[in-house]
C-alpha cells in the first residue's frame, strides 16, 4: 500500500509492558477500524526487543498489506515510540491504540465521528469496571491536575485517542509526556473532547503500581505545572520565591545583629546564624536561576511558538461573491 | 503597502464596526495605502462574525483568527507576522484610542523615528483602579530603565516594521515593547493622543499587573545590561560573596587561635556556605555564556539596527 491512508492507527508495543495476544488484538482492532468506513493503516511501533511480536506481526502483514511495522533500536520510552509512529503515519486522522484492549474496539468509530467538530477526542472508559482502589487513585490524580493546571480530563490513562494531524505540528513531546498529550492540546487551544466508551472486560489493571511509578508521575505533574504556568516568565516564580526567602534570611540576620550589638548576645556559637545565611544563599540562588531562565527565554523566544493561528482571512475582491 | 494597522480584539463585538469606520474615515484623509489586520484573540462572542462581515466588503481587512484566547502580546505577535506594511500601527480594540492620531504618528516615523508612542495626557479612566497603578508603573519603568516613557500603557503606537519584527515577544512584553526597543537603541518619541472613555464592554486588566511589570523589567534590564559584563553580571556578585567568604574565613581562624574554648562550627559553616554560593554563581555565569552563545537572538544584532538607522537619518539630514 503506497497511497495515502485516511486514518492511521498507531499501536505501540513496549518491551517492558503488558500486551495482549497479538493476533487477537489485531482482529479486534481491525473489526473496529473497518466500521469507520475509512481507508486505514495500522502502524506497529516495537519499542525494544520483542522478537515474538515481530514474528507474529510479520505473519499478519503477509495477509494484510495495510500493516506497517517500525522497530526501534532499543527501548526509548513512550513518547519517542509514538513520535516514530507519527512520523510514519500518512493519514490525516491519527488514532493511538494501546497494546492491550483497554476499550471495546467497536467504539472506535465513535471517537472518529467526534472529530468532525473537535480536534481531538479521547476515550473515557465509562462505566468503570476497576476496583475501588483504582478509582480512588484516579480521582486523586485528577484532583492534583485540576489543582496544578486548571483543567482535567476524567481518564488520562486511557490511551485510545483520536486526533487530527494538525495537532502534532505544534506539540513537541519527550520522555513520558504522551500521557499529557490531551492537556497540551487543550493548552495550545485545540478543542479536546472526552467521549464515553465501553471499557473492555479484561482491561488489565493492577491495584497498586511500583512506588517509582507514583514518584515519576508526581514529578511529571510538577514539571507540567511549571511548563504551563511559567514557561515564559521564569523570573516571576524563581524571582519572587527567591526574594521572599532572601528577605526572611535578611530579617533574621538583622535581628541577630541587633542582639549581638545592643544586647551583647554572642553570635559565634549560635547555630541560628547558619539558618539565616542558608536562607540568604538560597534566595540568591533562586533569583539567579530565574534570571538564567529569562536569558534562555529571551534568546530562544523565536523558537518558542506557543500559540496556534487557526486561519487568516482576507477577501481579494471587494465582494466575496 | 505603507501602513498596517494591527488591532487585537477579545470579545469586543460592539466596538469592532465603529472602530473600523473610524479607521477608514481617518485614513481616507491620508495619502497612504493601508491594511487593517484584525486579530481575533479567541473571542467567544460575535467579534469574528462582525469582522468577517467587514472583510467581505473590504479587501483591506485581514483577519487573523487565533485558536483560543492567548492574551494581548500573543495577539499582537500574530498580527505582526501577517502585517505587510512598512509601518505598523497598533491600537486597542475598545474604541478608547482615536485613529485620527495615526496621521501624526506616521509623520513622526517619516521624520526618522523608529517608534512613536502615544501619550494619553487627558486620560478618561477611573483614578484609583486604572490611572494610579499606571502612574506607578510608568514611574517604575522610567526609574529602572532610564527611558523617559510618559505613558507605557498606551496602546496606540507606531513602529517601523523591520524593527518590531525582530523582537522577541512573550509573556506580557507588548507593554514594555517601546522600552525594550529603546534600550536596544531604537529612536523613540512620544506624542499626545486623544483618549475616549470606554463605551462598550469592560476593561480586561486589573491592579495585579504592577508586580508583573516590576519583575519583567528587572529581568529585561538584567538581560540587556549584563551581556557585556564578565560572566553576565554573575561574576561581580560572585566576587562580593567571595570577599565575604575570605572575611568569614579570617574570623574563623582568629576564633580558632584566640578563643579555643568556643566552637567554630558556626563560623566555619558560614564560611563554607559563602564559598559555595560564590562558586555556584561563577558556574551560573558560565552557563549563561553557553545559553547566550547557543541562542539565536543576539543583543548585538539588535544594536545593529541602531547604526543602520543612524546612517539613514544622517543621509536624511544631508538631503535637507
Amino acid at each position: 500500500m503506497t497511497d495515502k491512508a485516511q486514518l492511521s492507527a498507531i499501536v505501540v508495543y513496549y518491551e517492558k509492558y503488558y500486551y495482549d495476544d497479538v493476533e487477537e488484538l489485531f482482529h479486534a482492532y481491525k473489526n473496529g477500524l473497518d466500521k469507520t468506513n475509512l481507508d486505514y493503516e495500522i502502524i506497529y511501533v516495537i519499542d525494544g526487543e520483542l522478537p515474538n511480536v515481530i514474528d507474529k506481526l510479520t505473519g499478519l502483514s503477509a495477509a494484510h498489506p495495510n500493516i506497517k511495522i517500525i522497530k526501534l533500536g532499543r527501548w526509548f520510552g513512550d513518547a519517542t515510540a509514538l513520535e516514530a509512529g507519527f512520523d510514519n503515519a500518512t493519514g490525516d486522522i491519527i488514532i493511538t491504540l494501546p497494546s492491550y484492549q483497554q476499550v471495546d474496539a467497536n467504539d472506535i468509530p465513535k471517537l472518529i465521528d467526534g472529530l468532525k467538530d473537535k480536534d481531538m477526542t479521547i476515550g473515557w472508559r465509562y462505566p468503570r469496571l476497576d476496583g475501588f482502589l483504582n478509582n480512588i487513585q484516579q480521582r486523586f490524580f485528577n484532583f492534583l491536575i485540576k489543582l496544578f493546571v486548571g483543567t482535567h480530563f476524567h481518564d488520562l490513562k486511557c490511551n485510545v485517542r483520536a486526533f487530527k494531524r494538525d495537532v502534532l505540528n505544534h506539540i513537541y513531546m519527550y520522555g513520558d509526556q504522551d500521557r499529557f498529550l490531551p492537556l497540551w492540546a487543550w493548552r495550545y487551544g485545540y478543542k479536546v473532547e472526552e467521549i464515553k466508551v465501553r471499557q473492555f472486560k479484561k482491561d488489565f489493571r493492577q491495584a497498586f503500581y511500583p512506588l517509582r511509578n507514583y514518584i515519576s508521575r508526581l514529578l511529571e505533574l510538577i514539571s507540567l505545572f511549571f511548563l504551563i504556568k511559567f514557561t515564559k516568565k521564569p523570573i516571576r516564580f524563581f524571582g519572587s520565591s527567591g526574594l521572599i526567602v532572601f528577605s526572611l534570611g535578611a530579617l533574621l540576620g538583622i535581628y541577630l545583629f541587633i542582639q549581638r550589638v545592643f544586647m551583647g548576645v554572642p553570635l559565634a556559637d549560635r547555630p541560628i546564624v547558619l539558618v539565616s545565611i542558608l536562607l540568604l544563599v538560597f534566595g540568591v540562588l533562586s533569583f539567579s536561576i530565574g534570571l538564567i531562565g529569562e536569558l534562555i527565554i529571551f534568546t530562544h523566544a523565536k523558537d518558542l511558538k506557543d500559540y496556534v493561528i487557526e486561519k487568516v482571512i482576507q477577501y481579494k475582491n471587494n465582494k466575496a461573491s | 503597502m505603507d501602513i498596517s494597522i494591527v488591532i487585537p480584539f477579545y470579545n469586543e463585538e460592539e466596538s469592532i464596526k465603529p472602530l473600523y469606520e473610524a479607521v477608514v474615515k481617518a485614513m481616507s484623509k491620508l495619502p497612504y495605502s493601508y491594511e487593517l489586520v484584525i486579530v481575533d484573540d479567541g473571542s467567544s462572542d460575535k467579534t469574528l462574525d462582525n469582522a468577517m462581515e467587514l472583510a467581505q466588503n473590504d479587501a483591506r481587512v485581514k483577519i487573523v483568527k487565533l485558536k483560543r484566547n492567548y492574551g494581548q502580546t500573543t495577539g499582537l505577535h500574530a498580527g505582526f507576522k501577517h502585517a505587510v506594511g512598512k509601518y505598523i500601527v497598533t491600537m486597542d480594540g475598545d474604541l478608547q484610542n482615536d485613529p485620527e492620531d495615526i496621521g501624526n504618528m506616521v509623520a513622526k516615523l517619516k521624520e526618522g523615528y523608529d517608534i512613536v508612542l502615544g501619550w494619553r495626557y487627558n486620560r478618561k479612566d477611573k483614578l484609583i483602579s486604572r490611572k494610579l497603578p499606571s502612574k506607578i508603573a510608568n514611574w517604575l519603568v522610567r526609574t529602572v530603565t532610564g527611558i523617559p516613557v510618559k505613558d507605557n500603557g498606551c496602546a496606540i503606537r507606531a513602529y517601523r516594521a523591520e524593527i518590531i519584527k525582530h523582537f522577541p515577544m512573550y509573556s506580557e512584553m507588548h507593554r514594555l515593547l517601546p522600552v525594550i526597543t529603546a534600550l536596544a537603541g531604537a529612536r523613540f518619541t512620544q506624542i499626545k493622543v486623544k483618549h475616549h472613555p470606554r463605551k462598550f464592554g469592560s476593561s480586561k486588566y486589573g491592579l495585579s499587573r504592577i508586580y508583573k511589570v516590576i519583575l519583567d523589567l528587572l529581568a529585561l534590564k538584567t538581560v540587556f545590561s549584563s551581556f557585556s559584563r564578565p560572566l553576565f553580571g554573575f561574576g561581580f556578585v560572585a566576587l562580593v560573596f567571595g570577599l565575604l567568604f575570605f572575611i568569614s574565613l579570617a574570623i574563623s581562624l582568629i576564633q580558632l587561635v584566640h578563643f579555643q574554648y568556643s566552637t567554630i562550627v558556626v563560623t566555619l559553616g558560614v564560611t563554607a556556605l559563602l564559598g559555595i554560593l560564590s562558586l555556584t554563581l561563577i558556574f551560573f555565569g558560565i552557563i549563561s555564556h553557553l545559553i547566550y552563545q547557543s541562542g539565536n537572538l543576539k543583543i548585538e544584532n539588535l544594536y545593529k539596527f541602531k547604526y543602520k538607522n543612524q546612517l539613514a537619518n544622517s543621509e536624511l539630514i544631508n538631503d535637507r
